[in-house]
């Protein structure tokens, strides 16, 4: 059995020494050990304040643990890979609860991340992510940033990380106030990430239904910490878990 | 990009518009130099600066930029060197100038004439009076007098007058308006209130020829001896290294000159003759 | 009121006759307007963005000192500048008192804290959000810098457009340092204070027309140029939706 692709140890991670990063919170992880498999979609549920956004930007490297040691695709996540967190950043893209669109047009936001990257205009692969998304290019490749209801906006922004085609997608709540329709076009496209690239995805939140549909295992979390799944969840070894 | 390419047009056009600004505000065109003429709101408001300046240009070949300001400002510019000569009337404040050593000489050149006005009724019969005798009236009969209160060459004559009338200077009399404005304003103050004022001529002619009498003032007392604002040109002192005294020297010559002294008593405000030329009596 | 219809056909007359002393006074504020916004914009965008954006010991005390300057007095600012840049101040030997740089100066002094100001209030209010969305998208440290500048630029355009407006109708010290000397340092705002002094109230209201006249020309030259590189001419929302 090959690595997996996360693996934490005796991790402890809390707001305070990230400054900067998201609103100042009470939440604070601890997580003795997890492990996730590549290719695996692990659903993250719990409570409010129970750490989930905490683990997700952990696991998307906007947040460093105070103390444990972080393993990525076999490597340790050390200081100085830190110091180049973009390139990590580049690897596990996360659509965040605080994630904006940038005031350009839909094209330009979902070109922004190839951008970066040092690739050039490539119109196909923003049509091609728009789609997946379910939006039909020719009618909002052109449109402002201002010009989206707020289920079309949460849309481009998952198609600018779609489009991005990333290891690992990390989702905070991509469906909270969403339709039933744009809800189940993001879980086809996550799905078809996995299909397409076999991305690996970690995706938190509330509506249990939508979350079981997707994952290929659901993992609780109270008070910071990881607990057991409730009997019967558990199917297969995606995620190994230690609370 | 569009769009960059637009910025970058836009700030092309920003750059194009500072390049246009600082190169026309560094060469001069005309071979002519400037003179800083320090001076007070009367010389400049009532157009005699505007008329001498083309003659002064083509006599001296100066053309001169002047910075209207009350006097006490104006005296201020001149203590700092800030202008290459001061033209001004207030007699006193000026030799005062000189002996803390500011400034070097004093010419007198020409004067104008302040008049007392108020209201055609004339609640303090001052009509016909002189102007000691009218200010004892005024403040005897406790009728309404507006000061400019703003230290202007104006105010300075008005208190110097209530010190002729041997008066104490008025303050908190409630007769007493201090109106820390322009000549126009307090003469509309003074239309408005009912009040005696003393104002310059060329104020007055310009406010009457606008008013064509409706406001309901008129003058009351003029011409006597202490109503007249000697003028005078004041070189400034060598302590100022970097203005030009050749050019200020030049300036005053020529206004003193016949040709200079027949310039001035030539300009006219609505037909009237406003500066009477007096240099060297 | 009679000043007012006479103030209009005077303002026409002065325009359609090209009025020297007009047309001067309207190059002169142009310059003066010019040279001063660039100036604060120049020094107050980089200064207001590091402020918005950086977290530095002191800058509380910074931001206090910056928006306490908004409300200092035009007549101040006039007189602090004339102490310096007359001939016995610390920079008279500059020979800048009763010129056009002089003022601009003067005016750079009052457009600054504007710019500085607005800058900052704009880049702190989308900072956290829009840091996180630009780090998940993969941006490195210097594009994070570069798009959060460009996604502030409507508010830097509006803060620009205020400080425009205080400095083009500017008088206290437009007349204090630059002496309103005629065909050089009179400006718009200063040659309507002489007319006013002059009792010429209808000349004063023709010069405001005028001057209204170019301010208008300005905004819509902006407005053109805004509309354009946005690929539309409405305003924007603020926001953009939770994505």
């Amino acid at each position: 059995m090959s690595a997996p692709l996360y693996r934490l140890r005796g991790v402890e991670a809390g707001y305070g020494e990230a400054a900067g990063l998201g609103p100042l919170a009470a939440s604070v992880l601890h997580v003795p050990e997890l492990s996730i498999a590549h290719g695996s979609i692990v659903g993250l549920a719990g409570h409010n304040g129970s750490g989930k956004s905490t683990l997700l930007k952990l696991l998307g490297f906007l947040l460093s643990p105070s103390m444990g040691d972080v393993y990525f695709d076999g490597r340790l996540v050390d200081q100085a890979a830190l110091r180049a967190g973009h390139l990590l950043r580049r690897r596990a893209v996360l659509l965040g609860q605080d994630t904006c669109l940038l005031k350009r047009s839909v094209a330009a936001n979902v070109f922004y991340g190839l951008k970066v990257r040092g690739l050039g205009a490539d119109r196909r692969a923003v049509d091609w992510a728009l789609e997946l998304v379910g939006l039909d290019p020719v009618l909002f490749a052109r449109r402002a940033w201002y010009e989206l209801s707020g289920g079309e906006a949460q849309r481009v922004a998952l198609a600018a990380r779609l489009v991005l085609r990333p290891k690992v997608l990390l989702l905070d709540e991509p469906t909270a106030s969403l339709d039933e329709e744009s809800a189940l076009r993001i879980r086809e496209a996550s799905l078809a990430a996995r299909e397409q690239w076999g991305a690996t995805l970690v995706a938190v939140s509330h509506d249990m239904i939508w979350l079981r549909s997707l994952s290929d295992e659901i993992v609780f979390m109270r008070g910071g910490r990881l607990t057991e799944a409730p009997s019967g969840i558990h199917g297969w070894s995606a995620v190994s878990v230690s609370a | 990009m569009r769009k960059l390419s637009l910025n970058k047009s836009l700030a092309l056009a920003l750059l194009l518009a500072f390049a246009c600004a600082t190169t026309a505000f560094t060469a001069t065109p005309s071979a002519a130099e400037d003179i800083k003429l320090g001076t007070t709101t009367s010389t400049a408001d009532t157009g005699l600066l505007d008329y001498l300046e083309p003659m002064v240009l083509k006599d001296t070949g100066l053309t001169m930029r002047w910075i209207a300001v009350g006097t006490g400002k104006a005296l201020e510019h001149g203590k700092n060197c800030d202008v290459d000569v001061l033209m001004v009337h207030a007699p006193g404040a000026e030799k005062k100038f000189i002996e803390e050593g500011n400034g070097v000489s004093r010419a007198e050149f020409m004067y104008n004439d302040f008049v007392l006005v108020g209201p055609v009724k004339d609640p303090a019969k001052i009509k016909g009076k002189g102007v000691a005798d009218s200010l004892k009236a005024i403040a005897g009969a406790k009728a309404p007098f507006a000061s400019r209160g703003d230290d202007s060459g104006t105010h300075k004559m008005e208190q110097n007058l209530w010190k002729v009338a041997s008066l104490p200077v008025p303050d908190k009399d409630s007769w007493y308006i201090g109106v820390g404005q322009g000549m126009l304003a307090t003469l509309r103050i003074a239309a408005e209130r009912g009040a005696y004022t003393l104002t310059d001529r060329g104020t007055w002619i310009k406010y009457e020829a606008k008013d064509q009498g409706k406001s309901g003032l008129a003058i009351l007392s003029e011409g006597d001896k202490a109503l007249l604002n000697q003028y005078s040109i004041i070189q400034l002192a060598p302590k100022c290294t970097s203005i030009k005294h050749a050019a200020a020297k030049k300036l005053e010559a020529w206004f003193l000159s016949p040709v200079g002294q027949k310039a001035i008593a030539s300009f006219k405000l609505e037909g009237k003759q406003l500066f009477f030329p007096n240099a060297g009596k | 009121m009679d000043y007012f219809s006479e103030g209009l056909t005077k303002a026409v007359a002065l325009l359609l006759a090209l009025d020297p002393e007009t047309f001067s006074a309207v190059w002169a504020t142009a310059s003066v307007t010019a040279l001063a916004l660039i100036a604060s914009l120049l020094m107050g965008l980089p200064l207001g963005f590091a402020l918005g954006h950086f977290h530095f010991p002191g800058r509380r005390g910074v931001r206090l000192f910056v928006d306490w300057m908004l409300s200092l007095p035009t007549v101040v600012i006039g007189l602090i500048v004339y102490a310096f840049l007359t001939a016995r101040g610390p920079l008279g030997e500059w020979g800048l008192l009763f010129s056009v740089p002089g003022m601009a100066l003067g005016l750079t002094l009052l457009g600054l804290p504007i710019i500085i100001s607005m800058t900052a209030t704009a880049v702190e209010s989308t900072d956290s959000r829009l840091t996180q969305t630009l780090l998940s998208l993969g941006a490195d440290r210097w594009q994070l810098l570069w798009a959060t500048l460009t996604e502030a630029r409507f508010a830097m355009a509006l803060a620009a457009a205020t400080a425009f407006g205080r400095i083009v109708s500017e008088v206290g010290i437009a007349m204090m340092v630059g002496g309103n000397i005629k065909w050089q340092t009179r400006t718009i705002t200063t040659a309507i204070a002489l007319e006013t002094g002059k009792g010429e109230f209808a000349t004063g209201i023709a010069l405001g027309i005028v001057l209204m006249i170019v301010a208008l020309v300005v905004n819509l030259l902006v407005g053109l140029l805004r509309g354009r590189a946005n690929g539309s001419a409405g305003g924007h929302r603020a926001g953009g939706g939770r994505t």
